[in-house]
């Protein structure tokens, strides 16, 4: 179980993310929602563990990190049993697409690396540009690779920020029905994303962020009715704009 | 008399200048580099007070024209502490700091403006430090400076004309020295514009393709 309590993060004394309580269960997808500029990227870093809270706790399985964090306090990375896949997709530009997602599984000495790879390519329709490098693919291509890299590593946790947002509506069937799949693999996902259809067909918990807290949270019913007026709105703003 | 018999006939000479000028970038291309790259690391890791060494100096060396630094290295601060040092060794120092300074300065920028989410990927991804530095960030650093630092080179190799005028018997000096006795700068001259175009021009057409090469649009269009 992923787990933050009374999570919260700021930069000098504002707070971006405040007082956050969430669990993401493996096997599980948890969608997250709401308006831009609310904090959500900075949540997803905050559970990577790439930010570190003024205040509260983290904890994956068994392994709980409190904040503040102590100078000199010993850490124990969680990666990749957690891993992310950022908006932004941070490949690197000197590997080609396939480099990009066999080194970290290469030095991780996972076996059957090929099988899993070439799973993958025909999972994502990657095989027309996976020996390209990054500045050579669209911007599309290269979510799926980022995904792909993630994915190769096998986590427990992934946690997805916006990565469908360049892909067209069939690839984004693709990844999202490949997504339900993992849940079979006992793997807890959290996506942040706009695509409130998928937050209806496929998650099981639904999160709706507003300046930066948890403004309502429960199954995707919540989205057919929303308890709160801040939800209610926003939805409505969502369906005026589609 | 042409080129080639010029050539053949003080080629002992041309050969004795040239040993020296291959000598002295030996001293300034090693030690400026292994220096350098030393320095950047060290001045890119502690920016408040390695990084702002390298960066002051290496702004006051490309301020200073380093002829004048080689001059006063050469007379007025050996006059001051009453020492004669031997021009090569004075023009190799001078050289070598100048080297130093700019490999070191190309070094702490691309180190200090690396992009970290290349890092950050590579941590949530399981990588340890060691494995990121040996396999994400050092590519992608000598790609980035090799250009910068063959062409930094090239100038270097320029610049040991420069001992000529203190003395050092370098390839220069020698082609003056010939000249001034058979008084035929044509030649001469157009044969040592021909050695620093061999030399040099491929130099500088592998630090062109090099950056043509490795040069990615890190942007992510």
């Amino acid at each position: 179980m992923l787990e933050a309590r009374n999570v919260t993060f700021g930069y000098d004394a504002k707070p971006i993310v405040k007082d956050i309580n969430l669990t993401i269960k493996p096997g599980g997808i948890t969608v997250l929602i709401g308006p831009s500029g609310t904090g959500k990227t900075t949540l997803l870093r905050c559970l990577a563990l790439l930010e570190q809270p003024q205040s509260g706790e983290i904890c994956i399985d068994d392994a709980c990190y409190r904040y503040p964090w102590v100078p000199g306090q010993a850490f124990t990375p969680p990666w990749p049993k957690l891993t992310t896949v950022f908006q932004q997709l941070f490949l690197w530009p000197h590997l080609t697409l396939r480099e990009n997602i066999l080194l970290p599984v290469k030095l991780q000495n996972k076996a059957d690396n090929d099988h899993q790879l070439d799973a993958l390519i025909e999972a994502f329709d990657m095989q027309d540009f996976i020996d390209r490098y990054p500045n050579e693919a669209s911007l599309g291509q290269r979510q799926r690779v980022a995904l792909a890299r993630a994915l190769m590593l096998k986590p427990s946790y992934l946690l997805l920020d916006e990565i469908t947002s360049a892909l067209d509506v069939e690839q984004i069937a693709k990844i999202l029905s490949y997504l339900k799949q993992l849940r079979g693999q006992n793997i807890g996902i959290f996506i942040i994303t706009h695509l409130l259809g998928f937050a209806r067909h496929a998650a099981d918990q639904v999160v709706f962020m507003a300046d930066g807290g948890i403004g309502e949270s429960g199954g995707p019913d919540i989205l057919k009715t929303p308890k709160t007026e801040r939800l209610f709105q926003f939805l409505s703003v969502i369906a005026a704009a589609s | 008399m042409t080129v080639l018999d010029i050539l053949i006939n003080y080629h002992i000479a041309f050969l004795q200048g040239l040993s020296v000028t291959l000598k002295l970038c030996a001293v300034i291309w090693s030690a400026g580099l292994v220096g350098g790259v030393m320095l950047g690391i060290v001045g890119a890791n502690f920016p408040k007070s390695w990084g702002r060494f390298t960066h002051g100096m290496s702004f006051a060396f490309s301020a200073i024209p380093t002829l004048v630094v080689l001059f006063w290295l050469h007379y007025p601060a050996q006059a001051v502490f009453n020492v004669v040092i031997d021009p090569f060794y004075t023009a190799a120092l001078t050289l070598t700091l100048v080297n130093t300074f700019g490999v070191g300065e190309f070094v702490r920028q691309a180190v200090a403006d690396f992009p970290q989410q290349y890092i950050v990927a590579g941590r949530v991804s399981g990588m340890n430090m060691r494995d990121i530095v040996r396999y994400i960030q050092l590519p992608i650093l000598f790609r980035q400076l090799l250009p910068s630092l063959l062409v930094l080179q090239v100038g270097m190799l320029h610049a040991t004309l420069f001992a000529s005028l203190i003395s050092v018997e370098e390839l220069f000096r020698v082609a003056q020295r010939i000249n001034s006795t058979i008084y035929r700068p044509i030649e001469i001259y157009t044969a040592l514009a021909l050695f620093f175009l061999v030399v040099c021009l491929p130099i500088n057409l592998l630090a062109a393709w090099l950056k043509k090469r490795y040069t990615r649009d890190f942007s992510e269009r």
